[in-house]
């Protein structure tokens, strides 16, 4: 081992020259991975540390409908303070204007958890109290800039009006709904029921938070409502679930991010591997000398492995210093816009697994050049010193270069969230690897094939010089086709999926969508709707379904919370659904299995599953299925499955019953109505004053807000990009460097041979054209089949070609490959040819 | 043929003409003055022998001849031109048309086989058969079996041999040897040798031979001896 430190240590004097690639390769792909674990571990810090106030208490109990019995109540009293919460939709009305609320009341206890806090700070009984007649509100100052009004004024709510007493700053049990459709108007408990909004099935909310008192026990909580309200169609959340759907988009968010580190990584590996073959490419002469002087190929592959390993692990660690800080700049760019406070901090298991990836990486990559190294014989001494390294490792090496490569895949696969999604990045990454190679492989066939021609076109010599560089011994196309490959295809992923759904919220659902969704239509009012719509817009169409909330405890018979589930149907789980019963087969609706029910069906309860929800459920035609609604359990039989189009934002519904399931239940109903833009308001108006139970939201508005969501997470994808991009480019800047002496040798002898610079420079832009077109071409497709994979198969999304994006990825690969290639040329290009002659 | 006809017609005059050539070169240690005012004529198809101690600038002036490097002062006329007057392509143009240039260290260019080697000069003048002129020229230098073989895949001895091929198939009327057998050893030099004399007496273009060895020196028709950046004898 001293002899091996000692030649490590000697070599080393040389500077960091050719290996600045290495360590820049692994310090970016380590800090990706780095910079995404750290974030995810500082946001679920956050979800834990604030679970408490998020959820309201220690544990929410959420039903629609009805708040908790009195029994109920009297039984979580016993346990600690109680506070109960209800929101619901409503119609926030100033005079001609209207604005759709998230109305939400309170008790006098709330809250139990965190602070609210408001503008000006008032406490909760004055802020709400009756004064003067008149109740009091707080409300999100997007409501009063929507409705025009100020501290003060009031607004209407169905027969009730408010005072705006305060605005709201921050109200800590916000973040566990992920999706609102309005403003946050905050009244007291009695004040929704003065709205007179309240109505037989009307969709409403309650949550009953519970604060444990100290010494009482969360399980015992649990277990005691179990025994004692075993129907009860509450829903239980504590706090170690605050607020999954925010979970779940981090989780996804880190996961993503993850996998674009590791495709750095991967390219960069590609980089890591030229780098340690081209510097060990020039160290051939000092390896056979020191095999003539008796040094074993161990002793050899020591050193230099002491020398790349130690240099790897600078590039780790500046990884890991700039993984560990990015995500603090990161909060500080983005912190308004970001749900909850990240807890940015030194977390050391995600470090740990950065560091684990680069160190796998490192010696994936370096393995081989290294094993080769090492077996040079003295003899090479002897023979031309561009001959490059070249023959298979030992078997030994060939068995840890193995294990290493087996360990980054398991690295990869399990330590992801999402094992599958993982398994299939690892094997699609592989893939693209080796079909990128066989390209490369080809494009050096054909340009030998094509260098056989003894006249034509490609016998010219810019062609032939063009032609050799592509398929000679230690020819750079296969690093440059891989590198530019690799990263223009996640490029192309991104930018594909990313165009197509931007384009989806942006123009194709609007156009599609309808106008308003309407909400909490009572029976007797649905006559009544359809005439008031029509009286204000005669071309409108308008479509009706009854509806009711219910929540799915049982699949197949086992209780919902131990059935396995998907995960990408584990949402139908989370709380009430909303139900809805059809005689006859709606219009829109396929029928992917099994027979829709007559209509005068009166058997057993049966119903009819989107397709989709039943394959991750794993349920079959004839299975059985439980939903609870309003404490009444319903065993239902799968009549059919059916194809459902989320995406249409039409009426649709996961579960539809045979009628006489819900027979008696407390329906409502919803319409969708597709009106002319210009006549909007109007139907708007009509509804509202004329039934102001109902609730109208508007879909564009909604649209509009899914659209700014997607756009917040464009800063990870912009910057999940650059970081690809900039590994391809470090890659790329390598390879072309590797060549660059040679370039400089091969210049200046055509130079002196008698050609013109002019013909140099067509001679490498041939060269580097081909190179370009080819692997953006392939980009470009394989970009295009996994966007396309992703956006049909994993987020059930529609797919347009984009062509536009896709010219723009071929444009940007042929400029990068003939930038790279004219930064070397021209180097190569002024350099006069007397002293590189000289040099011999 | 045509590259034959116009040698003829310039056989009045002198091919290489220096006269007041200076050569000053930056080095890291200041100004190094490689050539002191060189003045030397050679006629078509002579041969000439430049012989001197290391450092003399023998091989600097065979640059400057071969339009390398580019004098500092005094004027450089090789087949005609004036090379002050030419520029960078002109230059390449003219080793193209007039020059051979064969190394001590070869300078092959790695990734292209001999056969190709070989083929460069013409391909870059733009010759069709190239590669048909270009096998025949490595037959007639022996190498008929190592055609597709590229440069690290063949002898030092076979590699000169193919940079000879490459410096007389264009038919230059100028072919600047540098030491051409310095990096072989004394059997296969030997070869190489009587290789270049026989090309010379071929085709008839004039030979500037710079060597160490006194016996290559002697087969020259003329001798000059450089010293110190000077023409001594």
């Amino acid at each position: 081992m001293g002899m091996a430190w000692r030649l490590a240590r000697r070599e080393l004097r040389g500077g960091l020259k050719g290996f600045r690639i290495l360590v820049a390769c692994l310090a970016l792909g380590v800090a990706a991975i780095a910079a995404s674990g750290s974030l995810k571990a500082a946001f679920h810090r956050a979800l834990a540390e604030d679970a408490r106030a998020i959820l309201g208490g220690d544990v929410e109990l959420r039903q629609s409908y009805e708040p908790l019995t009195a029994d109920q109540l009297a039984l979580l009293s016993r346990y600690g303070s109680v506070s109960t919460v209800s929101d619901m939709r409503a119609m926030a009305r100033v005079g001609e204007k209207r604005r759709l609320v998230e109305l939400k009341g309170v008790d006098a206890t709330y809250p139990l958890a965190g602070n609210l806090r408001t503008q000006p700070p008032l406490p909760m009984a004055q802020l709400l109290e009756r004064r003067d007649g008149m109740a009091g509100a707080a409300a999100d100052p997007h409501l009063l800039d929507a409705l025009g009004i100020g501290l003060g004024d009031r607004v209407q709510v169905g027969n009730a009006a408010f005072q705006i007493r305060a605005v709201i700053t921050a109200e800590p049990d916000r973040v566990a709904n992920a999706l609102s459709f309005g403003p946050r108007l905050l009244v007291a408990q009695d004040g929704i029921a003065a709205t007179g909004l309240v109505m037989p099935g009307s969709l409403i909310r309650w949550g009953t938070r519970l604060a444990l008192a100290p010494g009482a026990d969360l399980a015992q909580v649990r277990a005691d409502l179990a025994q004692a309200f075993p129907d009860a169609p509450f829903s239980w959340r504590d706090t170690s679930e605050a607020a999954p759907g925010l979970d779940r988009i981090l989780d996804n968010l880190a996961a993503f991010l993850t996998l674009v580190g590791l495709t750095a990584l991967l390219v960069g590996g590609i980089g890591i591997a030229n780098a340690v073959k081209a510097y060990l490419d020039g160290k051939l002469a000092n390896i056979a000398i020191l095999k003539a002087l008796g040094a074993p190929s161990r002793q050899i592959g020591a050193g230099y492995g002491l020398l790349i390993g130690s240099l790897a692990l600078l590039g780790i660690i500046l990884g890991l210093a700039v993984g560990a800080v990015a995500p603090w700049a990161l909060v500080q760019i983005a912190g308004e816009s970001l749900p909850l406070a990240a807890r940015v901090g030194l977390y050391p298991l995600p470090l740990m697994q950065a560091t684990a990836f680069g160190v796998l990486t490192a010696a994936t990559f370096a393995l081989w050049p290294l094993a080769q190294a090492a077996r040079v014989p003295a003899t090479a001494l002897f023979r031309s010193r561009i001959e490059p390294l070249s023959g298979r490792p030992s078997a030994f090496m060939l068995t840890v270069l193995a294990v290493s490569a087996l360990g980054l895949a398991a690295l990869a696969v399990l330590g992801a969230d999402r094992r599958d999604l993982a398994a299939v990045f690892v094997a699609a990454a592989l893939a693209l690897l080796g079909l990128f190679r066989g390209m490369a492989w080809g494009v050096s066939r054909l340009a030998a094939l094509a260098s056989r021609q003894r006249r034509g076109v490609w016998a010219r010599p810019a062609a032939r010089v063009a032609l050799a560089n592509l398929h000679r011994p230690g020819s750079s196309v296969v690093s440059m086709v891989l590198s530019l490959g690799l990263g223009l295809t996640v490029l192309v992923t991104i930018a594909l999926i990313e165009g197509n759904l931007a384009r989806q919220f942006g123009q194709t659902l609007p156009a599609r969508a309808p106008s308003f969704y309407f909400i909490d239509l009572q029976p007797d009012q649905a006559d009544e709707f359809d005439a008031l719509v029509r009286a204000v817009s005669p071309s409108a169409e308008v479509e009706k379904a009854p509806m009711v909330r219910g929540r799915i405890t049982h699949i197949k018979g086992l209780a919902a919370e131990s059935a396995e589930v998907a995960p990408e149907v584990q949402w139908a789980l989370r709380g009430d659904r909303g139900l809805t019963a059809a005689a006859k087969q709606p219009p829109h609706a396929v029928l992917a299995a099994g027979q829709w029910w007559a209509a005068d069906y009166a058997g057993s309860p049966l119903v009819s599953v989107d397709a989709g929800l039943a394959k991750g459920m794993g349920l079959q035609v004839g299975d059985t299925l439980a939903v609870n609604v309003l404490g009444r359990e319903l065993n239902l039989t799968v009549a059919n499955l059916r194809q459902v189009e989320w995406a249409s934002l039409n009426m649709n519904f996961a579960l539809i019953l045979s009628p006489n399931a819900l027979a008696g239940a407390p329906f409502i109903h919803i319409a969708t109505v597709h009106a002319p833009e210009a006549q909007e308001n109007a139907v708007e108006r009509a509804v509202s004053d004329a039934l102001p139970n109902v609730s109208a939201i508007r879909v564009k508005e909604a649209l509009i807000q899914v659209r700014a969501m997607i756009d917040n997470a464009d800063l990870a994808v912009r910057l999940a990009g650059l970081v690809t991009l900039a590994a391809g480019a470090l890659v790329l800047g390598g390879a072309v460097m590797a060549g660059h002496r040679r370039r400089v040798r091969e210049a200046v002898i055509l130079k002196v041979l008698g050609a013109s610079r002019a013909e140099l420079w067509r001679a490498w832009m041939l060269e580097f054209g081909i190179v370009g077109a080819v692997t953006g071409l392939a980009a470009a497709g394989f970009g295009s089949a996994a966007a396309w994979a992703i956006l049909v198969h994993v987020m059930r999304a529609d797919w347009t070609f984009l062509p536009g994006l896709t010219l723009a990825t071929l444009a940007i690969c042929i400029i990068a490959a003939l930038m790279a290639g004219f930064a070397g040329a021209f180097v190569a290009l002024r350099r006069p040819a007397a002293p590189v002659l000289r040099e011999e | 043929m045509k590259v034959l006809r116009r040698m003829n017609a310039s056989s009045g005059q002198p091919l290489v003409q220096l006269s007041g050539v200076t050569l000053n070169l930056a080095s890291l240690a200041g100004q190094v003055n490689v050539l002191r005012g060189v003045d030397l004529e050679i006629a078509a198809g002579e041969t000439l022998g430049v012989v001197g101690p290391s450092g003399s600038g023998k091989s600097s002036l065979l640059m400057v001849m071969g339009g390398l490097e580019r004098a500092s002062s005094g004027s450089v006329r090789v087949a005609g031109h004036d090379l002050s007057g030419l520029s960078e392509d002109g230059l390449a143009r003219l080793r193209r048309d007039h020059v051979g240039i064969v190394f001590q260290s070869f300078q092959l260019i790695p990734t292209m086989t001999a056969l190709e080697n070989v083929a460069v000069p013409l391909e870059l003048a733009g010759i069709a058969d190239a590669l048909d002129r270009a096998e025949t020229e490595l037959r007639a230098v022996g190498l008929g079996h190592r055609l597709d073989h590229y440069p690290g895949q063949m002898s030092g001895g076979e590699q000169q041999r193919v940079a000879l091929a490459r410096a007389v198939i264009a038919r230059p009327r100028l072919l600047l040897a540098d030491e051409p057998t310095g990096n072989l050893d004394g059997a296969t030099g030997a070869e190489i040798t009587e290789l270049m004399f026989d090309l010379h007496a071929r085709h008839g273009a004039t030979l500037v031979l710079i060597t160490h060895d006194p016996a290559l020196a002697a087969r020259c028709g003329r001798v000059v001896r450089l010293a110190d950046g000077k023409v001594v004898a």
